[in-house]
This record gives structure tokens, sequence and C-alpha cells, in this order.
């Protein structure tokens, strides 16, 4: 049995003398298809962050691939995970591919810049995501949803075992959200990268993601597969809205 | 010197007229001469003579005794307290004041200098001379280039400090000037005297002025002194006068005159309202040479309440001869001293430079 | 190949600089001079010492110095817009500027006369004030919840008021002296001495080289903190060394300088242009324009008849920003 590559065992965080995340347990094995979902509040980011290690909690252990996060250094992280950037905010004008250069960071020679094998891999990155007819462009000019393809582009360049996206679709139209998806089951279905992924809209997250971890106020709420997680009751009680899960044919687009 | 800020950006001309008077009373004197002493009788004029020291009958003409002991090398201290060392007699000299100027010429080492600033204006020798600084920047390049052994330069940023440590780092001469009263004058008149080897010439120089001054300070001395209002600019709006303590200040009070000042040391303006409270009883146009005149004074709002300005006693003298630090402000004292009290009588001046 | 396109760029300037000044001097002299004294070839002497003293005292240190104070500027400039994110940045934003003028405008004033090791009063109070009003713009950012960025910003903003406030006093009450402060203001290379092109020369060097060797994270802060710290920055330590190398090649260089704009501005972005924005390539780029350009400004500023240099950084350099901003509209959208 391997060991989880992503482990949180009791994990509390709190921020300013507020605490964002209480007892959060939860483990990640590789190869898996998670997405955090719950309601604005509920911690889903700073969990995120606590699993980057970017936060450090208060009490319990992270670990990565068995390794406690507070051990590794950035880098070593870095290598292991990474993190789709949310928005994309240049001051300067940056071409796609430079963009995409940014996920050999972790890896190339500190001095020199990019080796041969870290062009190979950024070039890579660019076809497996699909935007190789944006090289040249000024990604600043780009339209929402190709920026957001480039960022995928440059985390799938970072080569990490476990690829992270905090709300990926939030300014994507239908269409763009759907493509993203799209890449990301296919990033994991082939590639066997580790995908989690923060989102707000359940519909995409139950269709296109197997595992869905729900977080309330900070505590994992529920953990499992869409059609147990998303109860009427439940989600009542979370989002306090209410709703009927409707089951399409496994068939059938979105 | 008066660092009154519009004023310095204006050029200085020559009254023709003043070089004409001048030089007339210099031929005059020449012919009343006769060759050997320098001296000349005071006329008899009993009433403005005070004292018999005014008179330098008893002064022969210095002949410079030769000595044995070598001029050169020596090191001086300038007004700035900087040691400077001439290793020789300086052949290349450069002047960076106009004050300066003329005291290197009266000296009669006009021939050596080589060049000036822009803004020399006197003697018509130096007007030719080369320019090696503006008002703003001095031309370190251009001075080392001439090969010059000596440079004078103007204290209290007359000139730029800065060009003054490079001139010195590039191992040129540096003798710093400022005179803050008309003792430091006679005192740069010596130090320059020694700088460039004519120490008897200075110590002549400086005795008659000293003599000149004297003979004013002691014919104005029992009379009432008029509140004296001296201009110097108001071009800008702002109302330039004399500060506290300052070297016309002092040229005002030795003329016969109570000047008003600004009261401050180093603030050369002052408020309308403060120069009616002090209410001038005249009113002496430094800037009377660029084109400024009674008419406009008594013109201009708030001020025909002034005594002066009722009393229509408003003058313009020669603003040039009276702040310089040079070896015309003799010439300038008795102007002034003319200009506040017109009945005054003074006893015939000595030419300075003394004619050769 | 760029690099060596630079360096032909400075060796001209160098050449010429030494060249060109308002005493004519014979270009095979003014060759000779620098091949005798610096190369140690044996050539007869045909020339003055007068022109020698001029050659290698007057102009070859003030060469020299403009392309390092150039070289300064133009890392710091590269340096501050990529910690800082923003295009608009220059060496001075965070209160160096102030800081250093009013050391500066300090130094005339006080009646004290002395000379710190031959670097010179002025220079010596420039540097620290710069040191001072960066350290102080600094701590006082950590205070408050705003991001770190903008907070450095604003106290920048703040601080740098405040220290021009101060300016303008000391420019009140210097009287006699005020000329020497306004010299100080628009920046020139008068003032250049070996001593100071020397005491100078390490601390920009080493600096440079330093942020030089950290353009990784230079690069890492493109997309943000986050994500800097997502790619393996540790961006709290890289944010405060790199502002503190650039701080002190800024202030090393304004305190031989004065205050000479738009090179640091300019420089990386005209880089930039050419090469992209990767700190890798931006970094050493500036550093060689920067030199170049300052030291063609100086030539053109003493062609022109002595005009203050950081007129005609000016001059070159304001519709060249002008451009930038154009360019730079899409820089801030989500």
């Amino acid at each position: 049995m391997t060991e989880p590559i992503v482990e949180l065992d009791w994990v509390t965080v709190a921020y300013r003398d507020r605490v964002v995340l209480s007892d959060v347990t939860l483990s990640i094995a590789a190869g898996e298809r998670v997405a955090l979902i719950g309601p604005n509040g509920a911690g889903k980011s700073t969990l995120l962050s606590a699993m980057t290690g970017l936060l450090r909690p208060v009490s319990g252990r992270i670990r990565l691939a068995g390794t406690p996060v507070e051990s590794l250094d950035r880098l070593d992280v870095a290598r292991r995970m990474a993190v789709v950037p949310g928005a994309a905010n240049l001051p300067f004008a940056t071409r796609v591919e430079e963009v995409v250069a940014l996920g050999r960071l972790p890896h190339e020679d500190p001095l020199r810049g990019a080796r041969p094998a870290d062009k190979a891999a950024i070039a890579a990155a660019i076809e497996r995501v699909g935007v190789g007819q944006l090289m040249g462009r000024d990604a600043r000019e780009l339209s929402l949803g190709e920026r957001q393809l480039v960022l995928i582009a440059l985390a799938v360049a970072q080569s990490a075992q476990v690829l992270v996206l905090d709300e990926p679709t939030v300014h994507l139209d239908l269409r763009h959200q759907v493509g993203a998806m799209e890449l990301l089951v296919d990033l994991n279905e082939r590639d066997g990268t580790t995908v989690i992924a923060v989102l707000h809209d359940l519909s995409l997250a139950a269709h296109f993601f197997p595992r869905l971890v729900l977080l309330d106020a900070g505590r994992v709420a529920a953990d499992g597969p869409a059609q147990d997680v998303l109860t009427p009751d439940r989600i009542r009680d979370v989002f306090g809205v209410d709703s009927s899960f409707v089951r399409l044919p496994a068939t059938a687009p979105v | 010197m008066s660092p009154s800020p519009s004023r310095s950006a204006r050029r200085r001309g020559t009254p023709a007229a003043q070089l004409a008077a001048f030089l007339s009373v210099l031929v005059l004197m020449l012919v009343a001469c006769s060759g050997g002493t320098a001296s000349v009788a005071p006329s008899a004029s009993p009433v403005a003579l005070a004292s018999p020291t005014a008179a330098p009958t008893a002064t022969p003409a210095p002949s410079p005794s030769p000595t044995t002991i070598p001029a050169f090398p020596k090191t001086l201290t300038d007004d700035q307290g900087t040691a400077v060392s001439l290793k020789a007699e300086p052949k290349k000299i450069v002047s960076l004041t106009p004050a300066s100027t003329e005291i290197l010429f009266a000296l009669g080492a006009g021939p050596r200098v080589v060049a000036t600033t822009d803004f020399d204006d006197y003697p018509p020798a130096a007007v030719a001379l080369p320019h090696v600084a503006s008002y703003t920047s001095v031309d370190v390049e251009k001075i080392v280039g001439l090969g010059t052994d000596l440079v004078i330069a103007g204290g209290n940023s007359f000139n730029d400090p800065a060009a003054i440590a490079k001139l010195r780092d590039v191992g040129v001469p540096v003798l710093v000037v400022y005179a803050p009263d008309t003792k430091g004058v006679l005192k740069d008149i010596e130090l320059i005297g020694q700088a460039v080897g004519l120490p008897a010439a200075a110590t002549d120089m400086t005795t008659k002025m000293q003599a000149g001054f004297d003979a004013v300070s002691s014919a104005t001395a029992g009379l009432t002194k008029p509140k004296t209002f001296y201009e110097l600019d108001t071009s800008t709006g702002t109302i330039y006068t004399l500060a506290d303590d300052s070297f016309s200040a002092e040229m005002v009070t030795l003329a016969g005159g109570a000047p008003i000042t600004t009261g401050s040391k180093t603030d050369f303006s002052i408020p309308l309202e403060k120069l009616i409270a002090a209410n001038p009883e005249l009113i002496l146009l430094g800037d009377g040479a660029y084109g400024v005149t009674a008419a406009q004074v008594k013109a201009r709002p708030g001020w025909k309440v002034m005594t002066a300005v009722k009393n229509g006693a408003i003058k313009p003298v020669n603003d040039l001869i009276i702040t310089r630090p040079g070896p015309r402000l003799v010439e300038g004292l008795r102007e002034l001293a003319m200009a506040i009290h017109p009945d005054l009588v003074l006893p015939s001046a000595v030419p300075i430079p003394p004619v050769p | 190949m760029l690099v060596g396109v630079g360096v032909a760029a400075l060796v001209v300037a160098l050449v010429l600089g030494v060249g060109v000044g308002t005493v004519a001097i014979d270009p095979g002299d003014t060759l000779r001079i620098l091949g005798h004294r610096f190369l140690g070839l044996d050539i007869p002497k045909t020339w003055s010492d007068a022109t020698e003293t001029i050659v290698v005292d007057l102009r070859l240190p003030r060469v020299l110095t403009a392309m390092l104070v150039g070289c300064a500027l133009g890392v710091a400039g590269a340096t501050f817009q990529g910690l800082l994110r923003n295009p608009l940045a220059d060496p001075y934003v965070l209160g160096t500027a102030s800081g250093a003028a009013l050391g500066a405008a300090i130094a005339v004033i006080i009646p004290v006369r002395f000379v710190i090791l031959e670097f010179g009063l002025i220079q010596a109070f420039a540097f620290v004030g710069a040191l001072a009003a960066i350290t102080a713009v600094y701590k006082l950012s950590r205070i408050g919840g705003l991001s770190p960025l903008t907070s450095l910003l604003l106290t920048g903003y703040a601080v740098g008021s405040l220290l021009a406030a101060g300016l303008a006093m000391a420019m009140y009450v210097s009287g006699a002296a005020l000329r020497q402060i306004f010299n100080y203001l628009l920046g020139s290379f008068d003032a250049a001495t070996w001593p100071r092109f020397l005491a100078t020369l390490p601390i920009i060097m080493i600096a440079s080289v330093l942020i030089m060797l950290r353009a990784r994270s230079l690069n890492g802060l493109l997309l943000g903190e986050q994500a800097a710290a997502h790619l393996g920055i540790d961006v709290r330590r890289e944010r405060r060394i790199l502002l503190a190398l650039a701080s002190l090649v800024t202030a090393a260089a304004v305190a031989i300088s004065g205050l000479i704009g738009f090179i640091g501005l300019v420089v990386p972005h005209v880089v930039r242009l050419i090469v992209g924005p990767s700190a890798r390539l931006v970094l050493p780029l500036s550093a060689i324009g920067g030199a170049a350009l300052l030291a063609y400004a100086d030539i053109l500023a003493r062609l022109a008849g002595g005009i203050p240099v950081g007129v005609v950084t000016a001059i070159i350099g304001a519709p060249f920003f002008l451009l930038i901003l154009r360019r730079a509209r899409t820089g801030y959208e989500v």
C-alpha cells in the first residue's frame, strides 16, 4: 500500500486569532482526482496554502509523500506540487512560452537558467495543454480562457506529481470551463498526475471529479463521491440552498 | 559681496560716464603730481577735515626695499582657513571674482592674469580675457588647460565649492577670499598681494584705502545719520536690501547713514511692511544702473507714505563700486557719502591704484 | 552577442568621453596619453602636463563615474521594477532620492567642513540619507495590514514626501549655498574624482553581481508573490535581500552623482523590449545599457555647454517614458 501523496492529520490553521481550519483530516492517494468544494469562507484556499506549506498549522501534521511538509524547502515542495496560479497579473509584456518557462524555475540551473531538458519540458507542456498556437503572443493580450490554459501549461511544465488548482474556472465562459476540466481529466488519467482542484461550481465538480471533499466553516463536512456528498439535506445545511440532484446519462455532455 | 539672487543674474554694464570721469581724474592727478611722490596734499577745507591722520602727506612713496629673503615658495592661509602652498611666483593667474580681478590689475599683476569670468567688467583689459566661469559654474578643465598656477576664488559659495575642491585635487592652488567687512577687503588685498609677489604694492594700496575710509568716516562722524534704505533689487517682486552686519551695511554706516537692514544676517529680503514701518529718510537705488528711476519708485503702491518718497530723497548710486570689495571701494564710499550728505566736503581722493 | 554590442558601445563612449571637453585636445594625444598611462606603452611625451592632467584626472574619472552610475541605476531600476512588479518603478521610488537629497542639503548647510577619506561630506551624507530613508520605509511598511508591495510603495511615497518637505526647508535656510544643493538635485559628474570612483566601484559592482545571482527570484516574482512561493522562492527572504542590495546600489550611485532620473526607469524597459522579461538577461543588459546611455548623455551634456546631465536624461527619457505608458495598457487586468 503506497502512502498517500498528500496527507493531513488533524490540521488546525489559525490566521490572526481566527481559526480557519479545524481538525482537518484528509488523505489523497497518488493519481486521484479530488475537488475541494464549499461555500465562500469555508477555508478551501487556506487548505491549499497549508498543503503547499505556505501556511503553517497551529496543530496537526501535513505530509507530502510521507515527508512532513515543514521539513521540505520551498524548492522541494515546488518540485513535488505545482500550483496553477489564479489570476495572472503581469507587469511586463511576457510571451506565452516565457510564462510557461516559469514552471521550470524549481528545476532549472539557478545561474544559467533553462537547460535543454528544461526547454524540452516547456515545449512538451505547451503541446500537452494545447496552447501551441498561442506561442509568441503577449500573455497579457490573451483571453481569460486562453490565459488559464497557459497557466495550466506552466504548472504542467513543473513536472510535479501533484497538480493543484485554486478556482481555475472562475472567469471562464462555459466552453473554456469544460475545456479546462477535460484537460484536467486527461492529465490525470493519461499521465497519472494527482489533481486537486478547488471549485465553486458544484455541477462541474460533480461531473468531472470522482471524489469531492466538502468543507464547511473550516471542517470537513463530507468526503466521497458526488452522490454521497451532495445530498439535498447537506447542500441546504452547508450552502443554504434547496437543490435536487439530477443524474445525467453517462454519455451526456454537461 | 552682496549675493542678491536676481541681481547676479543680470549683466553688469560699465557706465561709460563713470569710467570717463575716473580717467579724467586720473589724468588730472597725473598732471598735478610731480614725478616721485605719490602723495597729494589735501586741499584746504578745514571744516571738513576732522583729524590730521586723514592727511596722507606724510606717506612717502613706497619703494620696495630690495630683499634677499626669497618670496617663494610660501604658504598662505586663505579666508576659509585653508593652507595654500605656492611653489613659485604665479605666472598664470585666474580670477573668479570681479573684485579679485580689479585687485590683481590694480596691484600690477594684470599682465599675469590669463582668464576671468563672464561677468567681469573692469578694467577693460580684463573684459577681453578668456572666460572660465559663469554665474553658475566654473570650467575646471579650461583653467587646467591654461596651465594656471594660481586661482583666486570667492568664498561663501560665490564660486562653486565643488569646483574649488576639484582644482585643488588636480594640484592648482586656489586662494579663497571673502570679505565680510571693509577690514576684510584690506586683508584680502594684502593676501592677494602676498600671493602674487607684490606685497609692497598691496600694503601701499591698503594704507591709502584705509586713509580714504578714515577720511570719509571722520568727515561724517558728527553728522546726523538719515535712515537710509539701500535698494539692491526689486525686479522680482521681493525687495532685496542689506543684511544685518553685512559688508554694505558697514559701508552705509561709514558713509554717515543709518542703514535699514533686513533683520537677519543671511536673508537679504525685507517685507514691504517692515520697510514702511522703518520709514527711510533716504532711498539709494543700487539698481539704478538697470533702469530703476526715482519716478518709478514714487509710483510703487504703498511707497509714497515713506518720508524719503515724500521728500523726493531718492538717488541712484553706482552699485558696482559700492558693493564690490575691491580697490575702488574708497571711491564707492565717497560716492555713498556724497549721496547721503550732499553738502559734505571730502578731501581729494587719493588715486587707487597708485599711478605708476 | 548583445553583450558584445554593449561593451563596444561602452568602449566608444569611453574614448569619446575622454576626448570631449571645453579644452580642445588632439584625439591622437588623448589616445597616446591613455596608452602611456594605462597600458604602459612607451610613448614619447608630445603633450603638456596640463593636457595629461585634463585627460587623466578630470575627464577619465568623469566618464568612468558616469558609466558606473549608469550601471547602478540600470540594475537598480530593473530590480525595483521586478520586486515591486510595477513598470513605473525606478530606483528612487522608495524614498532614496529624497533621503539622499536631504542628506546632501544638510551637508551643505551645516557649518562643518571636512572630508571623509577624500570622499566628501555631501557624498557621505547623501549615501547615509538614502540608506536611512529606505530603511525607514521598509520598517514602517511592515506595520498595517496592506500587502507588502502596496505597503512599500505607499510608505515610500509618504516618507519621500516628508523628506522632500525637509529638503524644501533646508533649501530655504541655505542662503548662499542654495546653488550647491540645486546642483546636487540636478545631478552632475563635475565632482567625479578618482578616490570617489574607486570607493564606490566595489560597492556597486559587488552588489550588482549579487543581485544578478538572484535573477531566478526576480523571475519567480513575475506572476506575483503567491505564484513565486509556489515556484519555490522564499519570497520574504528574497524580497529583503534584493531590496537591500538594490537600495545599496542606488544609494552609492546618488551619493556620487546626485539625482539623475530616467535611466533606472527607461533602460530596463528598452532591454525588455529586445530580450523579454527574464531577469537573467535584463539585469546584465540593463547594467551595460545604463552605463552606455549615461556616458553618452554626459558627453551630450558637455557638448551642449555644460548643462546638467539630468536635463539630458530627461529629454531623452521622457518621450521613452510616454511610450512605455502607452504599451503598459494591459498590465493590470485580471
